[in-house]
């Protein structure tokens, strides 16, 4: 029998590159295939109104004395410190556009592939399990960061700029780090949250109720129990509540319900670890059907 | 082709499927949510039955009303139409000889069936297990026929609305999210006549409001603002807003095509 | 032979995208084969057909009824659809028992139907699993079986034989001629030519939303004279024939085959030029050992009209 070189076959003894960042191509894409999806521009710009509206009251906090006609106890309102950067972050109107934002653009990043099979697909490629998710997790990331971060950052930097000295950053020289301490626990938490509902169907349109409907019911869960139990650490089921005890520990503010940031952090993190072994276990190469 | 035959059997297929499939599984546990509120309540406020009148009227019921059913109908009531487009199983229905308006009519009968179901064992347990003290207070059954009248209410015109959108919208639900948990919320608290142009209202106006003979205030945290429309009218309109929704969508299902991706 | 389908003047717009351009042809008793490449408008025509999509301009009938929002017209059509999909929470039994309800009959009238149907493609002893866990197979022809329950004398099959196994295959393409011999008519769509070949000769091709010819194979040839007849003749010496025949008028080109002992004529006058061959074999005393028209198939009367 021919050798495979008399056959036209020739060994290539070069050297596999691996590219780098094997997980940016599907962060690349899942961010593409987000904003082609006819209404999310709309929610995407409209997810930018609180923080819009956090740096108009930035303005209006150094020209108090042009606005006190209007603004009655507006030294008060105003008083721009970690508070406010608290406030922006922890607001419950913020956090419920993020989620919004991902249960329609992020949705799907898992459901579809379960759906279309593709699984196979990008493990037929030099990618593993981490970088696969890790290019999901991603897309999560570009959102959130999106919303928080950058926003975050410029809010500071706005403020520099509206007072005209380096004041604020003087007194407050951990805000920038708190920002983006926040911004990260926020991707990581919202990361794993999205991928966790994504991967529990191939239907993307009741993985979009169920990402929405679980976080809208802790919250309601934790009225209901609440109402009933009249303790504090009922809050521990409501995913904003945690998020926004966590948000306050990163700013050094005080809670908003009297109960210690830690177990916050441990609600978020079983959460998070939950999520970890669904996806272990879901992402696959091969599809075993019984 | 008459319309009826065909409805009866598309409500059987769907009935049977809708019972097979995981998401009815998920749901039915979320309706055991209360049931394990229940117990746990009437084991914490063992012998205050006007505080578990209290919790139930005040809480569960505003979990039913404003929450389960809601959430049920935006995922029942879309999936009408939308779910035969995604999966792509619509040729398997259109190339039948059943007209198009049996299909999403009996489509709609099945899911609210299905519902209705999940909802009255989750309302019939925690209701009875809350008031369990009280069992031999007919009083008490009438009531909850009227919390199921209600709800069974609640879930047809949900459903109604969110099989019309369904038909119509290619991305039904987030329309039918911000209507559901925002315009429905927002607009019973408004004074006048705005409170009308909402299902919830008229859900809220049928609701059995009297304080319960174990004290608690009825239903009255879910009537705060409320300015109620007439029972029989109340009635009327819930009646009329289902059967209108339910004929656009069969309008709109025969007239329109639905082209699946490829 | 009355028809069976027609369509006149038919088009349909995806947006701005012509799937399917001012078609008129008549569907006859019989199997016919809808034959052209992918996206050329095969799986378009089969939806306007079967009612899933309203004409834009023109009309389809099927007997003589119009299928947009006639659900009476099912009763006589099968359709087996392209796509692999289906209700995955059901299991073979009840996808077929399902389905055969929407038609009116008895519940023991459906167990009867659903069962002769899993017999035909041979899944009887499958139909308590899971859809969901079928093979590639097993899915198309379920998709089949629930095509043929309600005894349709009408049936259109979108790619069909996509997925079997070339046993699976030859199979479905004698349950198909089987059906055709009971009197019934079959539309069967593909993009692959051997299968349309074994099913059937009578054939319409179309391409980007146009239909390029309708009829047998020998007559679609026929018409299309632009392209010279291909003519193979093996000989023990062709290039003696070649000689005879170099100032032939009717002989567009001439060239040899690798083996060494074969002619292959191009001419526009098929016929003059077989009446010449006789005469030529006779007169030089060439022995012949073969003559074929290769290209007296679908491959290159397809490949000549979509002017590949």
């Amino acid at each position: 029998m021919a050798t495979v070189r008399e056959k036209g076959y020739s060994h290539w003894d070069g050297r596999l590159c691996e590219r780098r960042f094997p997980w940016w191509p599907i962060t690349r894409t899942g961010i593409q295939l987000a904003f082609r999806k006819k209404r999310f521009k709309v929610l995407f710009a409209g997810a930018f109104i609180p923080a819009f509206v956090f740096l108009v009251g930035l303005y209006i906090s150094e020209r108090l004395e042009d606005f006190k006609t209007i603004i009655q106890g507006s030294d008060r309102l105003l008083n721009i410190g970690p508070k406010y950067f608290s406030t922006y972050f922890a607001n419950g109107g913020l956090l419920f556009l993020i989620v919004l934002v991902l249960a329609f653009g992020a949705g799907g990043l898992i459901a579809d592939d379960l759906k279309h099979n593709s699984l196979q697909l990008y493990f037929s490629r030099p990618l593993g399990k981490k970088d696969y998710l890790l290019g999901k997790m991603s897309v999560v990331g570009f959102f959130v960061l999106v919303f928080t971060a950058v926003p975050g950052l410029v809010l500071i930097i706005f403020k520099l700029i509206f007072a005209g000295s380096f004041k604020f950053f003087l007194q407050y020289p951990w805000l920038p780090l708190s920002v983006l301490g926040f911004s990260a626990l926020l991707t990581v938490f919202l990361a794993f949250y999205i991928l966790l509902l994504s991967a529990l169907s191939k239907n993307s349109r009741y993985v979009f109720i169920l990402i929405f409907g679980t976080y809208i019911f802790s919250n309601v869960a934790f009225g209901i129990l609440q109402s009933i139990f009249r303790t504090p650490y009922m809050a521990l089921f409501s995913i904003p509540v945690n998020l926004q005890q966590v948000g306050a520990f990163v700013f050094g503010q005080k809670p908003p319900h009297n109960v210690p940031a830690v177990w916050s952090f441990a609600v978020l993190a079983a959460i998070c670890g939950l999520s970890a072994a669904v996806l272990d276990r879901k992402i696959r190469s091969v599809e075993v059907i019984k | 082709m008459s319309v009826a035959p065909s409805f009866g059997q598309v409500l059987g297929f769907f009935a049977f499927l809708g019972r097979r499939t995981g998401k009815t599984r998920v749901f039915a546990i979320l309706g055991l949510m209360p049931v394990a509120l229940a117990v746990i309540v009437r084991i914490v406020l063992h012998g205050r039955a006007g505080l578990m009148a209290a919790v139930f009227t005040d809480i569960l019921m505003v979990f039913f009303l404003q929450f389960y059913i809601v959430i049920l109908a935006l995922f029942y009531g879309s999936s009408v139409t939308a779910e035969e487009v995604e999966n792509r199983t619509l040729s398997y229905l259109l190339t039948r000889p059943i007209p198009k308006p049996a299909i999403v009519l009996g489509k709609y009968a099945a899911y609210s069936l299905l519902m209705f179901a999940m909802v009255s064992l989750s309302l019939a347990l925690s209701y009875f297990i809350m008031n369990a003290a009280r069992l031999g207070d007919p009083a008490l059954y009438l009531t909850f026929l009227g919390y199921l009248g209600v709800l069974g209410l609640g879930i047809l015109a949900y459903t109604a609305f969110f099989t019309f959108l369904g038909t119509l919208l290619k991305r039904a639900i987030i329309v039918g999210l911000v209507f559901g948990f925002g315009w429905e919320n927002v607009i019973q608290y408004f004074p006048g006549s705005t409170q009308r142009f909402s299902i919830v209202h008229y859900l809220k106006s049928l609701l059995p409001y009297r304080p319960m003979s174990g004290g608690g205030r009825g239903v009255a945290l879910l009537l705060f603002r409320l300015e109620p429309t007439a029972p029989l009218t109340a009635v009327l309109m819930l009646a009329v807003i289902t059967a209108v929704l339910l004929a656009l969508a069969c309008w709109i299902f025969r007239t329109k095509e639905y082209l699946t991706e490829d | 032979m009355t028809a069976v389908i027609a369509a006149s003047n038919l088009s349909k717009w995806y947006g701005n995208v012509l799937g399917l351009n001012d078609v008129s042809l008549e569907i006859e008793e019989g199997i016919t084969g809808l034959l052209g490449p992918n996206g050329a408008g095969k799986s378009t025509f089969m939806k306007l057909i079967t009612g899933q999509m309203k004409p834009a301009i023109g009309t389809v009938t099927v007997r003589g009824r119009r299928a947009w929002n006639s659900p009476e017209v099912f009763r006589g059509i099968g359709f087996c659809p392209e796509q692999d999909v289906f209700y995955d929470e059901l299991t073979g039994w009840e996808f077929l028992t399902g389905l055969l309800r929407f038609y009116g009959y008895a519940k023991s009238e459906i167990g009867d139907r659903a069962a002769r149907a899993l017999d035909i493609v041979d899944l009887a002893k499958d139909k308590d699993r899971l859809i969901r866990g079928y093979s590639r197979g097993m899915r198309q022809r379920i998709k089949f079986a629930q095509a043929i329950a309600h005894d349709p004398g009408i049936l259109i099959l979108d790619e069909p034989l996509s997925g079997l196994d070339p046993l699976g295959k030859r199979k479905l393409i004698r349950l198909i001629k089987e059906f055709r011999s009971q009197g019934r008519t079959v539309l069967v769509s593909s993009h692959v030519l051997p299968e349309i070949e074994a099913l059937t000769s009578r054939i319409v091709l179309i391409h980007q939303g146009k239909i390029l010819a309708q009829g047998d194979i020998p007559y679609i040839r026929e018409l299309i004279e632009a392209h010279p007849h291909q003519i193979s003749v093996r000989s023990s010496e062709p290039r003696t024939l070649a000689a005879r025949f170099v100032g032939d008028p009717s002989i567009q080109k001439m060239t040899f085959a690798s083996d060494g002992r074969t002619l292959i004529v191009e001419t526009h006058k098929r016929d003059e030029f077989f009446g010449r061959l006789t005469g030529v074999v006779l007169e030089a005393g060439i022995e012949v050992e073969e003559i074929t028209s290769p290209d007296d198939n679908l491959q290159a009367v397809f490949e000549y009209l979509v002017g590949k």
